[in-house]
């Protein structure tokens, strides 16, 4: 428990001075930042997250995200979950620009609803940033100032090449090499723009072969029937990915479930579940992609808060941590908090 | 029609009590036996005429590679375990969709269990009537407000996924800590004697235990009797009302030993076990030759129910049907499988059998 903690105040102070260090350095000497004498930078700034999120462990990892950067800086924050429900979302929001906040960090994810509340509250003088998920055009779709989240395409791309990488290491033959993805809902957007960044990565190495599977939802055996099934009935898998955090917690069963010696399918994935630490552990799964949800919520809190103060937008990809069996050690006592 | 086969069981005023009982259960024995011998006749050739099948057709008969069958028999239980005490609801006349969510709570409590310190033999036991105290609950309401199980038990499915997901916080929850591979209890559960997974001796012995009490004890009687006319059992003298609740019970300890199987296995609890079983094992009870509305259906069909339904899906993955359309298949073929099932009980019931 107390090298846990000490994981987590480290992980803190890292993240802290990395933001101190890269963000606020170069203007720190500014007056405009200097907050008066006794008092944190951000005190009396007032900040709203509107989600769509539901009462679910990624969710408590951003609002700690979110409560962490708040209790830095001084301000207040809030957290709005709508449980996926768009008009709830839609109410909480009106809600947030009639509570005059300094600003607004709003999930996007609906092309075209959003358009004109977010105009409306630019217009009525707040600052509305998107988090965790943006306009398919980005920008050119929707007024938000800036956006911060993982690219879930380009994480798609960085497990694919890291396995296609590992894969050529070991000297196969990547022009016949087959690669299959697991996916608990295939149709689901998650599924659909991770695979395609596979699928970039796939062209990269010149692999040709592709098949999505159907895990058959997010009950556990079931994809696990499913994974092990294919892996019989496919020997040519040269690669095995998991679209989500479930079918990746089933790859190591299902691998071994159809004989496979560890790495001998090259396996990745996504998320942290206890399988696939395991996994990790044990040398069947290469590599899995850590959302980092938590600086959704942090940097969301800092960038209205820079926004009020110097008018900065940036654009911040969170995602894409690659985790290994060599950080895995580290990573694993943060999961459920920071991770 | 109900009140006249009802009113067939009634006695003369002046009838001997005790003779009626023994009539009754004559009655009754025969009728069980009758079940057994149809029930018991068509699903074997269903389920020797898929295995044949998938043999045959499956690239290199892989479908009967030991891999591909050790994988089947130690994960069809996670299902089939619950799906057999659903069967024996399901010939008393009743539903439970709540399965799909007492069996993660049982696993979350389990879990907590374990972390408080228990140790995992004593949780075990502890586990068993709480999962009977959650069956306890769905039978109560169904006999106390009399509405659809189906109604009751798709409520009381919601109520406890939100409780379990709440509680939770859906995260998994790791409990190698508690239960590493290859310890005792791991052993006991989802370990290997020989070439065979326990969790396959697990199932067997719990469909065997069942049906001994389904085809040769009084209670099984009155589970039939229940199932096939509600009316003509009370009026046998049949606490019906207790009948439902027992099997509601018997499935309830089912998903807490489920549930403890499946975590162990896994390694972890997770918010998402069991999620969609409550279907499945509907579709598994009826590919067996139970009845949905009840009074009809054998343990050996309902065993082997669940195995085509889980083998169904394997076997069409190794045909290497596009695994998008697995789904399609599944569905043509329990509809395919109900026909057979039930043009071969009318022929074999009109040739006097």
């Amino acid at each position: 428990m107390s090298s846990q903690k000490m994981h987590r105040r480290d992980f803190l102070a890292v993240t802290a001075a990395a933001a101190a260090g890269g963000l606020l350095a170069p203007m720190i000497a500014s007056d405009v930042l200097a907050a008066p004498a006794g008092q944190k930078p951000a005190e009396g700034m007032y900040f709203r997250l509107v989600t769509h999120g539901g009462d679910d462990p990624f969710w408590a990892v951003v609002k700690q995200g979110m409560m962490d950067a708040a209790e830095l800086y001084g301000c207040k924050a809030e957290i709005d979950l709508a449980g996926s429900d768009l008009a709830n979302q839609q109410k909480k929001f009106q809600e947030a620009v009639a509570s005059k906040p300094n600003g607004i960090a709003l999930v996007i994810n609906d092309d075209q609803a959003w358009d004109k509340p977010v105009e409306d509250a630019l217009a009525a003088g707040i600052p509305v940033i998107g988090i965790n998920n943006d306009d398919k055009e980005g920008a050119a779709g929707n007024k938000r100032l800036c956006y911060i989240g993982q690219n879930e395409r380009r994480a798609g791309y960085i497990i694919g090449r890291t396995l296609f990488e590992a894969g050529k290491a070991k000297g196969i033959d990547l022009t016949k090499a087959h690669v299959a993805m697991a996916a608990e809902v295939p149709a689901a957007m998650y599924a659909q723009v991770r695979s395609a960044g596979v699928k970039d990565a796939m062209a990269e190495f010149g692999i040709t072969s592709f098949e999505m599977i159907d895990g058959g939802g997010i009950e556990m055996t079931t994809n696990e029937q499913r994974i092990t099934a294919y892996l019989l009935a496919h020997p040519e898998t040269t690669f095995m990915l998991g679209a989500g955090g479930i079918c990746t917690d089933r790859l190591t069963s299902a691998l071994k479930n159809a004989g496979k010696a560890p790495g001998e399918v090259i396996a990745g994935g996504f998320d942290t579940a206890p399988g696939t630490v395991e996994g990790l552990k044990s040398d069947y799964v290469l590599a899995t992609i850590d959302q980092q949800q938590y600086l959704q919520g942090y940097f969301a809190v800092i960038v209205l808060y820079l926004y009020n103060k110097l008018r900065l937008t940036p654009n911040i990809d969170t995602g894409g941590y690659l985790v290994t069996k060599e950080n895995i050690e580290f990573i694993e006592p943060l999961s459920g908090k920071y991770r | 029609m109900e009140a006249k086969g009802a009113g067939s069981y009634l006695p003369p005023s002046d009838y001997p009590a005790k003779r009626l009982v023994v009539d009754v259960e004559r009655k009754m024995q025969r009728r069980t036996i009758q079940n057994l011998s149809l029930g018991g006749f068509s699903t074997p050739l269903v389920f020797i005429i898929t295995i044949l099948i998938f043999w045959a057709f499956s690239p290199g008969h892989r479908f009967l590679d030991p891999r591909n069958v050790a994988a089947i028999a130690k994960l069809t239980p996670d299902l089939g375990v619950v799906a057999l005490g659903i069967g024996v609801l399901m010939i008393c006349g009743e539903f439970d969709l709540s399965i799909a969510s007492v069996l993660p709570t049982c696993s979350f409590i389990f879990t907590q269990l374990l972390m408080a310190g228990v140790s995992p033999f004593v949780a075990f036991v502890l586990l068993l009537p709480i999962g009977a105290v959650f069956g306890l609950i769905n039978g109560l309401l169904v006999v106390r407000t009399g509405l659809p199980s189906f109604i009751i038990t798709l409520s009381t499915m919601l109520f406890w996924r939100g409780i379990v997901y709440v509680a939770s916080g859906l995260m998994p929850i790791s409990i190698l800590p508690y239960i590493p591979t290859g310890s005792p209890f791991a052993q006991m559960l989802t370990g290997q004697i020989g070439p065979v997974p326990v969790q396959l001796l697990w199932f067997l012995g719990i469909a065997l235990v069942l049906g001994v009490v389904l085809h040769f004890g009084r209670l099984g009687n009155w589970i039939y009797a229940t199932g096939s006319n509600q009316d003509a059992a009370r009026a046998m003298g049949v606490d019906v009302r207790l009948v439902k609740i027992v099997c509601y019970m018997i499935v309830g300890s089912l998903c807490a030993f489920a549930a403890m199987m499946q975590a162990t296995r896994l390694g972890s609890f997770a918010a998402t076990q069991g999620i969609g079983f409550e279907l499945k094992a509907i579709a598994a009870v009826v590919v067996g030759g139970t009845s949905l509305r009840g009074g009809v259906g054998s343990m050996v069909g309902i065993a082997l129910g669940v195995f085509i339904i889980q083998i169904l899906e394997n076997g069409l993955i190794l045909l290497r049907v596009p695994v998008f359309g697995v789904n399609t298949f599944i569905g043509l073929a329990v509809i395919l499988f109900v026909i057979i099932n039930n043009l071969t009980n009318r022929q074999l019931a009109g040739q006097g059998f």
